[in-house]
């Protein structure tokens, strides 16, 4: 018997006109490992939600080792056994490991908490599943592959004999992935059922029994992992063949386009985000710069590009140095970026598309005569990103809030290209995009870069780095940790200086 | 024009329309307790505040008098708004710049036309100088701009309080004000009974000015990207800075514009206790119009309508005290401000109109 099984699931979201789930079957079996995948705004999420009792369903049944249940709200599922660690933690950064596995559940002494009780109990539920952590060290201080765990021990305090994992690698190093996938393992044997959301193929075969895939809100398919191959999934997923590899010509550097040196940027609270760094990208070579998140990347960015003031050294474009310039000084010279957060930063979605793909040049000659907008010209542009990214949905002077996840990444990429770059900063261009869209923005770098720009990558994801980079940076606390050529470079060998750090901080 | 700007004009419109509608009928239940039918109430009402018997004697024109001021400071607040700044100093940039305006108008002698002019030229600059105050506190300290206007109104209302008691102060008669200006520095009206006149005529072109300004030059586009999205603006590479006090210059310029012409084509002088409100009432102009210069525009004629009707032509033609009529305003202002009653209403005049998606009711996904 299984257990869980969701039957003819529906859910339309009114407001959005989406139906983000469509008859959805679902059947997963006790102590099994099922991985939950589908590109962005499959439903995955919403599927999940509503295990969870965090969305209600508008069909379907839900049966819990048989027996129908009706999950309301978050409580009654942690109830029947169902626990979920969220994407982004739900954790007091200021409360201890133990407070916060307690949290609402504390033992209690004549009314009064005992911190020796609350660390007792927290070590011997650890020490039960073979998941290590110091009750008493404080949250916030801890790595994020730890706080993950910590969530994880939160939903079984709670007895949760389901445990649900949404993109629980998205925020993890390879060696903390590695540690979660054998515990993953380790609660499947003990007769945990697991279920986890990803978009990540090779973490499929890595660890999970049986994989379900959906696709634009329904279900394609359930296989046993041992009876499907990486090929057949992402083909599910997308809906037509996807190429897993980036074809690229052999790097021909040219001359150095931009040139850091020493530079130094301070980050909060006073300590160096990036001491004392220097680096070179030439025309015609994509370097990529690897690293856990938090390590200097977006300070990095933010100071070549403009956005943040540098408080040493140098930044050269062409030869020219632009350390101080404004960003839209820079941006005339041909620099073009990529931000990290396209919902925010990269886009307005508050306007239409025609605003949005003229941000960064809506200065030039050719869109504005003495201080009026050539509307003619923005609307050409417009189109242009249209056909040239084949923006689905899009159309010139309409809202680009509807937009999906992917088509969004594509207006800022067809923006950020159309003036024909010297200089491309991309950074995590690829985060939360599906199989399809990343197979897009990375064909599209490597065509830049062959047209002859240099482009700098900056990406948490290896398997990024090592498929587009010419030349590969370590970056880790600001410094520089490793420097490889594209064909040296090893998974490991990059993990391992990526992560130093913490490993040495574990050890203390 | 784009789907989008279709939509704001339709809802800079429709909104105040249907919460006029729905104000009204929810009044109806207080006008019953005077014992004035509703529908006669509102007959007359509308007959004091959009009527027009003769052309001397018209009160829709009255409403246009009353209604300059107000698009010019509801506009002076839609550049601050759309710049990303919830400034709320009209009040004492208008009241400096009327207090130029009375100054300047009996103090120097100038030619006609060109008296006017330079006054409010001067008018102009002053309130963009009082606005540019809050901007560099904003910018330099980060002084929050809702607090540093509200504290700079008072401050303006008090020293227009002192130089029209003291230094300005025409006569010893028992209430203080200043000299009537020189009949060169008047701003003519159009018809004898009301001061509707060439400031309505300014105002108009003020309503075009922002509207063109905002969605057809560059630094409009820059204006309202630093507002809408400050990260996307700054990223893009726009001088967000530059946008911040741009806007506060022309907004702060509309208001002392909207000052003087009230000085120049309504009051001639300024008595003491001249503190209108009516900076206030721009801001709640600028958000009712859905700060669209064309929605404020409308709202701003709808509102001197309404305060007009209700508030004199109710006490003048019925029984009904005046205080119920400031009352019936703020049931329509509350029904304006609550917009997302009227979603289905609005989806259902836009389905039929095609300009797309409506107002989304609940946002879950």
């Amino acid at each position: 018997m299984p257990a869980v099984e969701m039957q003819g699931i529906t859910k339309y979201f009114a407001s959005s006109q989406v139906l983000a789930n469509d008859a959805v079957d679902l059947s997963v079996g006790q102590g099994e490992v099922h991985a939950l995948v589908g590109e962005n705004g499959a439903g995955k999420t919403t599927l999940m939600n509503i295990l969870f009792g965090l969305t209600r369903p508008d069909r379907g049944t839900i049966r819990l080792n048989g027996t129908p249940v009706q999950i309301p709200h978050p409580n009654e599922a942690i109830r029947l056994g169902i626990g979920m660690v969220h994407q982004h933690f739900k954790l007091v950064p200021s409360f201890t490991v133990a407070q916060n596995i307690l949290l609402g559940i504390e033992p209690s002494r004549y009314g009064l908490l005992d911190q020796r009780d609350e660390n007792a109990a927290v070590k011997k539920l650890a020490d039960e599943f073979g998941l290590p952590v110091d009750p008493a060290a404080v949250v916030g201080e801890l790595s994020v592959g730890l706080q993950q765990r910590v969530e994880i021990l939160k939903a079984l305090q709670r007895e949760a004999r389901i445990l649900i994992l949404d993109e629980p690698t998205a925020v993890l190093t390879p060696q903390e992935a590695r540690e979660l996938f054998t515990v993953i393992r380790d609660l499947a044997k003990r007769g945990q059922t697991v279920i986890f959301i990803t978009h990540k193929l090779l973490e499929v075969i890595e660890v999970a029994d049986q994989v379900s895939v959906m696709r634009a809100g329904r279900m394609i398919g359930s296989k046993p992992v041992r009876e499907t191959n990486l090929k057949e999934m992402a083909r599910m997923m997308v809906g037509r063949e996807v190429l897993l590899t980036v074809d690229k010509k052999p790097v021909e550097p040219g001359e150095i386009v931009l040139e850091v040196e020493h530079l130094l940027v301070a980050g909060v609270g006073g300590h160096t985000a990036i001491s004392d760094l220097s680096f070179n990208v030439r025309a015609g070579e994509i370097v990529g710069i690897a690293g856990v998140s938090g390590n200097g990347q977006t300070e990095l960015v933010d100071a070549i590009t403009g956005l943040q003031p540098v408080d040493g050294g140098t930044i050269r474009l062409l030869r020219n140095e632009i350390t101080n310039q404004p960003v839209g000084d820079r941006r005339e010279q041909g620099m073009a970026h990529i931000p990290e957060d396209r919902l925010r930063t990269g886009l307005n979605l508050e306007t239409n598309l025609d605003e949005n793909v003229i941000v960064s040049r809506y200065r030039e000659p050719e869109f504005q005569h003495y201080g009026l907008q050539d509307r003619a010209h923005i609307q050409k542009l417009a189109e242009w990103v249209v056909t040239q990214f084949s923006v689905a949905s899009a159309r010139p002077g309409e809202d680009i809030a509807t937009l999906s996840g992917g088509n969004l990444q594509k207006v800022v990429l067809g923006r950020e290209l159309s003036g024909s770059p010297k200089l491309i900063i991309a950074n995590q261009p690829t985060r939360g995009l599906d199989v399809g869209s990343i197979e897009f923005v990375h064909r599209t770098l490597v065509d830049a870069r062959d047209r002859g720009a240099a482009v700098l990558l900056i990406s948490v994801e290896l398997d990024e780095i090592l498929a587009l980079s010419d030349r590969i940076l370590v970056l880790f606390r600001g410094r520089i940790a490793g420097e490889f050529q594209d064909e040296q470079a090893t998974k490991e060998q990059l993990g391992i200086l990526m992560a130093g750090g913490v490993i040495e901080e574990e050890a203390s | 024009m784009t789907s989008r700007q279709r939509r704001q004009i339709f809802d800079a419109v429709l909104i105040p329309i249907l919460a006029i509608i729905t104000g009204l009928a929810f009044s109806s239940v207080f006008v019953l307790m005077t014992s004035t039918p509703p529908l006669v109430a509102y007959q007359e009402m509308f007959k004091a505040g959009f009527g027009c018997e003769r052309l001397d004697n018209c009160s829709f024109f009255l409403t246009l008098e009353r209604a300059t001021p107000l698009i010019l400071t509801g506009l002076s607040a839609v550049v601050a708004f759309r710049s990303g700044l919830f400034s709320i100093g009209q009040e004492g940039q208008f009241l400096l710049g009327a207090l130029m305006a009375a100054w300047i108008g009996y103090a120097i002698q100038l030619p006609p036309v060109i008296h006017s002019l330079v006054i409010l030229a001067i008018a102009m600059a002053i309130g963009a100088a009082y606005a540019f105050i809050p901007a560099i506190l904003k910018l330099r300290l980060n002084v929050n701009e809702i607090i540093s206007t509200i504290i700079l109104n008072s401050i303006a209302a008090l020293f227009v309080t002192y130089m029209v008691n003291f230094p300005l102060r025409a006569n010893r008669s028992s209430t203080a004000s200043t000299p009537i200006i020189h009949a060169s520095a008047e701003l003519p009206s159009f018809f004898p009974g009301s001061h509707w006149g060439v400031g309505f005529l300014i105002a108009v072109a003020a309503t075009i000015f922002v509207w063109f300004f905002l969605w057809r030059t560059v630094p409009g586009y820059e204006q309202r990207m630093s507002g809408q999205a400050p990260f996307f603006a700054r990223f893009g590479g726009i001088r967000s800075e530059r946008a911040a006090i741009r806007g506060m210059l022309i907004s702060g310029a509309l208001a002392g514009l909207a000052g003087a012409i009230e000085v120049l084509g309504v009051n001639r002088q300024i008595v003491a206790g001249f503190s209108s409100g009516l900076g206030f009432d721009g801001v709640l102009v600028a958000i009712l119009g859905q700060a669209h210069p064309l929605g404020v525009f409308l709202v701003a004629i709808l509102f001197a309508g309404i305060r007009l009707g209700s508030q004199i032509g109710l006490q003048i033609t019925t029984n009904i005290p005046r205080e119920l009529g400031g009352g019936i305003l703020a049931l329509i202002i509350l029904f304006v401000s609550a917009r997302s009653l009227f979603g289905d209403v609005i989806n259902l005049f836009r389905n039929s109109f095609g300009t797309g998606r409506g107002i989304p009711k609940e946002d879950k996904a």
